[in-house]
């Protein structure tokens, strides 16, 4: 009985260690991504493009300059094609209107807009994440 | 399931297998670049072909020993009881995960487009599990576009983890000789035959590892993947469940496991074999099938005598991030634009093959000779890394779907009531109507393939974007005349040059606009009867042209497309029935009165700034014309200080645009007249032909491109050059006089064809908008319209205007013989003071004068026959004729319209 007891405790013992590992990891792994993610990018704006695909990034100028997140909202592929005026995924065929809307899915949601604005005398745009 | 040799099993061979994918893992280690995978990988494939063999190597062990563990646990499981400790139940479930997962690594740092799309999807995956799924998803794949944590943990963690699984599940450390030798041999013989598979970075299909499709199958039918996961964790408690529980739950786990395993390799055969871009269904058969569905399989055996000196990879260009074996034999090409040098875009973009391949038979294989058609232009010029956008409309333009000639010949044939039907040529039936397309019509579109090198003619007909955009240089011509070149030194330029000539082969047929525009009116002399002067032409052998009077422009230098703008040519992305809905450029656009209507550099659409970009340098600055049909810049022009100027687009030669002239816009009596009502110098002509079908006549198809036994045979009429009739188009918006000329005076034999007795012999008599592109400067004198029985539609002969006492009355005699079909002249549209109702023209809006308006035309006309075009009467009446007319002398005769 005491030897069971000794045995529990350790295990519990155990299993309290991993979880305080995991949470210290989970905690410090965040912290590095979001000081990763915070980050200012300046990418040229093309004036006489529609729609402009850059890594990890979608700019569609039209009246307003909109940037878009490039991942599609269904498994995150990074949509790198226009056809007929529509953004297309290429793994699964989601599409997204130039207002970031899914059209067609399989994805259901909008694409993510990120926050920009215009620099440099219009010929620039930076994002800020 | 035990192997013949005693102590051999799948286990067994798994340990051997596990042993090579280490070894040749550590070995690959060296050539490998975590910092530029997918460029390492490539030139690893081209340098040196131990190298290749070494990564097959690597890539087929790791298959076959997934293979090999699966196949082990379903031995285990037919026949074995399993009921393992708990905690060793949970590592080997954790363990097959693991293995997995290896693969799955290994497969991302291949950094390929297949890989980089997996890569994200894993990592969206990962990032949706609950609380702690972005830093499982970081600490697995690391930051974006880094390879390091995957290397890391796919030579690492992932690696001693499944060595201690094995070793504590077999208590074996190394494989008996039997079994290295039995893998060692298979492995062998694979890697040497089929190469591991790494993606083109052209082709538009992404797929995962074959592992994986069945779960992207999955995938793609949830709106939701998140429950995917779920799939995962039951697929795991389900083995665990298989391996530790009680007989009774060991047994549900395994069933339960066989029906998924059945049902997984259904998805994953329908994902291999009949999915491809996008995700898209398509079948065996079915265009495209090889290139998107099968592009995964394209592998060739290891080339141990490569045709090239492995020491020249270093040095040769990188594309798209990866070396092309094809630089490696093609070196010292010229010919290109700078935007098409293979330095820039390799060869593999344009012309398909292998780029991986180190054989001329493997990187041949799959080759296009000829790119640009349009049924792989999505292949080739419009992958998404070149002209997607312009491969994605090309087949919506008319030049493409012949959609206005299908609708009205069908119309003609009495097929359909509406002209306006819209149709394209890949859908052609076996109507009579489009037997007679195919035998005598329909060889001029883009679709029509070229598949032979060569530059483009007066015989050419279509070639999809080389049909505009090939040109041979003379020493690129002579090249191709060497029987069995070694190798291909001289390219043809693809370039923005589209002149005259391509456009010719097509568009010296039918409405012969290139003809017309040049001066040449088509005979019907025969060759050998030719006269030997400058005002004659042979075409393509055996068609003879007279020299009439050319195109204004023409004369000034301009070509085609000086006025006609690329989504003109190219399709705009809409649909149309017909030449003149299509085209965007009118007259006034350029010869405008006023101020034009102009759009900024800084607000041309991407195509128009890119070809003026190329074509005439900076785009800074500059306002340039715009069509007022559909707003689109006119790149060739530009407006400044008050003055708007053209250039034209291959010579570069600079001309004021001159103004409307006054005539054109001074009085409401002409306001409705379309330019080229006037400025009309002639317009060629048939009339009279018959179409019958003879099922003896040696024919051809024009789509097939075959010889074939029956066919439609065309008997021709006359030919003339003749300024045009006038008709008038009434869009609703407003009525148009535009020219017209005999579109279709046929008769045909129906019946020749279908053998129905009920199909009679079909005549029609309709007239054709016309687009003669024979401008001339001056535009025609009154009388050619007022007192012109072939402009107001009755066609040639004597109109006077009879006058007796003070009684004039307009009579006419036609120059040819009623047509026993409705009486009307030969020649004729509509007849003299009648009205023509029914089918009349080739479109639905386009009509004859009505008797109304041709008593007023001819109202004028009695005027002319006394007072000149340029007298002051004439000239005054054309601000308000009805004033003038009230104001006539005593002696004016006007005419009575007692009809004889």
């Amino acid at each position: 009985m005491e030897k069971k007891s000794r045995r529990t405790f350790i295990k519990f013992g155990i299993a309290g260690v991993v979880s305080l590992l995991i949470v210290a990891w989970n905690k410090f792994t965040l912290r590095h991504i979001n000081q990763l993610k915070h980050v200012r990018k300046v990418f040229p704006l093309p004036k006489n493009r529609l729609v402009t695909f850059y890594r990890n990034f979608i700019v569609v100028k039209r009246e307003k300059t909109t940037v878009f997140s490039s991942h599609c909202t269904h498994l995150g592929c990074e949509i790198n094609r226009l056809e007929n005026n529509k953004l297309v995924c290429p793994c699964h065929g989601s599409e997204f209107d130039l207002d970031g809307n899914a059209v067609k899915g399989p994805a259901y949601k909008s694409l993510k807009k990120i926050p920009s604005q215009i620099i440099s005398n219009g010929t620039e745009i930076e994002i800020n994440l | 399931m035990r192997l013949r040799w005693r102590h051999t099993t799948f286990g067994t061979l798994s340990i051997a297998l596990f042993l090579f994918v280490v070894v040749s893992g550590v070995l690959l280690m060296f050539p490998f670049k975590v910092a530029t995978p997918y460029s390492s990988i490539t030139k690893m494939l081209l340098e040196d072909p131990w190298l290749s063999l070494l990564r097959n190597f690597h890539f087929w062990s790791s298959q076959f020993f997934l293979i090999s563990i699966l196949i082990h646990i379903f031995d285990h499981y037919q026949k074995k009881k399993v009921g393992f400790k708990i905690g060793v139940g949970l590592r080997l479930a954790l363990g097959v995960f693991i293995v997995f997962l290896a693969m799955l690594s290994g497969f991302l740092l291949k950094g390929d487009a297949d890989s980089v799309q997996a890569r994200l999807i894993l990592e969206t995956l990962i990032k949706r599990i609950p609380v702690i799924g972005e830093s499982l998803a970081y600490t697995f794949l690391g930051s974006a576009g880094s390879f390091l944590f995957i290397y890391i943990h796919h030579i690492v963690t992932l690696t001693v983890f499944i060595a201690y699984i094995i070793v504590e599940h077999s208590r074996k450390f190394k494989p008996s000789g039997t079994d290295i030798l039995i893998s060692f041999f298979l492995v062998l013989v694979f890697s040497f035959l089929f190469s591991a598979p790494l993606h083109d970075s052209f082709n538009p299909s992404v797929k995962g590892p074959w592992y994986f499709v069945g779960f992207q199958e999955i995938l793609h039918w949830l709106s939701h993947p998140d429950w995917s996961l779920l799939l995962v964790a039951i697929m795991l408690a389900l083995f665990f469940m298989a391996n530790t529980g009680s007989r009774k739950f060991s047994f549900i786990g395994k069933r339960a496991l066989l029906v998924f395993t059945g049902f997984y390799i259904l998805l994953t055969i329908t994902g291999l074999f009949f999915r491809g871009e996008r995700w898209k269904l398509v079948l065996p058969g079915q265009p495209g099938y090889g290139y998107s569905v099968l592009n995964n399989f394209k592998t060739t055996a290891v080339n141990f005598f490569p045709e090239f000196e492995n020491e020249t990879v270093d040095g040769s260009p990188e594309i798209q991030g990866r070396k092309e074996s094809c630089l490696l034999c093609h070196t010292g090409t010229h010919g290109f634009v700078d935007a098409h040098k293979p330095e820039s875009i390799g060869c593999f973009s344009c012309h398909l093959g292998n780029p991986f391949a180190t054989s001329k038979t493997g990187a041949h294989h799959g080759m296009i000779l000829v790119p640009g058609n349009i049924a792989t232009a999505k292949q080739t010029c419009g992958t998404a890394q070149c002209h997607p956008d312009i491969a994605s409309r090309i087949h919506t333009g008319l030049m493409t779907t012949l959609s206005g000639m299908i609708g009205v010949d069908r119309t003609v044939f009495g097929e359909q009531k509406d002209f306006d039907i819209q149709a394209h040529v890949n859908n052609l039936g076996n109507s009579a109507a489009d037997e007679h397309l195919r035998n005598l019509c329909v060889g001029c579109h883009l679709g029509n393939g070229k598949n032979v090198p060569g530059a483009v003619t007066e015989e050419s007909r279509g070639g999809g974007c080389l049909a505009c955009h090939l040109n041979y240089s003379t020493e690129a011509a002579d090249s191709l005349k060497v029987k069995y070149p070694e190798k291909m030194q001289v390219h043809p330029a693809v370039s923005l040059q589209v002149t005259n000539n391509h456009c010719f082969g097509c568009h010296s047929r039918s409405g012969r606009i290139s003809t017309n525009y040049e001066g040449w009116h088509e005979t019907q002399l025969e060759p050998e009867k030719m006269p030997e002067n400058k005002n004659y032409r042979l075409v393509e052998g055996f068609r003879v042209f007279k020299k009439v009077s050319d195109d204004v422009h023409h004369e000034l230098g301009l070509e085609c497309i000086d006025c006609h703008n690329s989504y003109e040519l190219m399709g705009d992305g809409n649909f149309y029935s017909h030449e003149e809905q299509q085209q965007d450029v009118r007259c006034s656009d350029c010869h405008f009165q006023g101020k034009p209507k102009l759009t900024d550099a800084t607000d041309l659409d991407n195509e128009s700034a890119l070809i003026a970009a190329l074509r005439f340098g900076s785009v800074s600055n500059k306002k340039y014309l715009t069509t007022q049909k559909y707003g689109r810049p006119l790149i060739n022009t530009f407006y400044e200080n008050d003055t708007a100027y053209f250039i034209t687009k291959n010579r570069g030669k600079k001309f004021v645009l001159k103004p409307q002239s006054s005539v054109c816009a001074r009085d409401k009596a002409h306001s409705n007249l379309a330019c080229s009502s006037c400025h009309t110098a002639w317009a060629p002509s048939c009339i009279g032909c018959h179409n019958s079908y003879n099922k003896n006549e040696p024919a051809y198809n024009m789509l097939t491109k075959k010889a074939v036994t029956g066919g439609w045979v065309e008997f021709s009429g006359v030919y003339n050059a003749t300024l045009p009739a006038l008709g008038i188009r009434k869009t609703g918006e407003k009525d148009e006089v535009i020219p017209v000329i005999p579109g279709m005076i046929l008769t045909i034999d129906k019946g020749s064809f279908t053998k129905q007795k009920h199909d009679s012999l079909i005549f029609r008599r309709l007239f054709a908008p016309a687009a003669p592109h024979t401008t001339a400067a001056k535009g025609r004198s009154c009388k050619s319209c007022h007192n012109n029985p072939a402009a107001l539609g009755f066609g040639e002969g004597e109109l006077t205007f009879e006058i007796t006492g003070n009684r004039g009355v307009w009579k006419f005699r036609a120059m040819f013989e009623n047509d026993v079909h409705d009486n009307l002249p030969a020649d004729a549209w509509t007849g003299f003071l009648k009205n023509r109702t029914g089918m009349v023209a080739t479109r639905n809006d386009v009509f004859p004068f009505d008797i109304k308006t041709q008593q007023k035309i001819l109202t004028v006309g009695a005027c002319l026959t006394c007072h000149n075009d340029e007298s002051e009467i004439m000239v005054n009446s054309l601000s308000n004729f009805d004033s003038v007319f009230a104001k006539r002398s005593s002696k004016c005769v006007v005419p009575e319209w007692s009809v004889e």
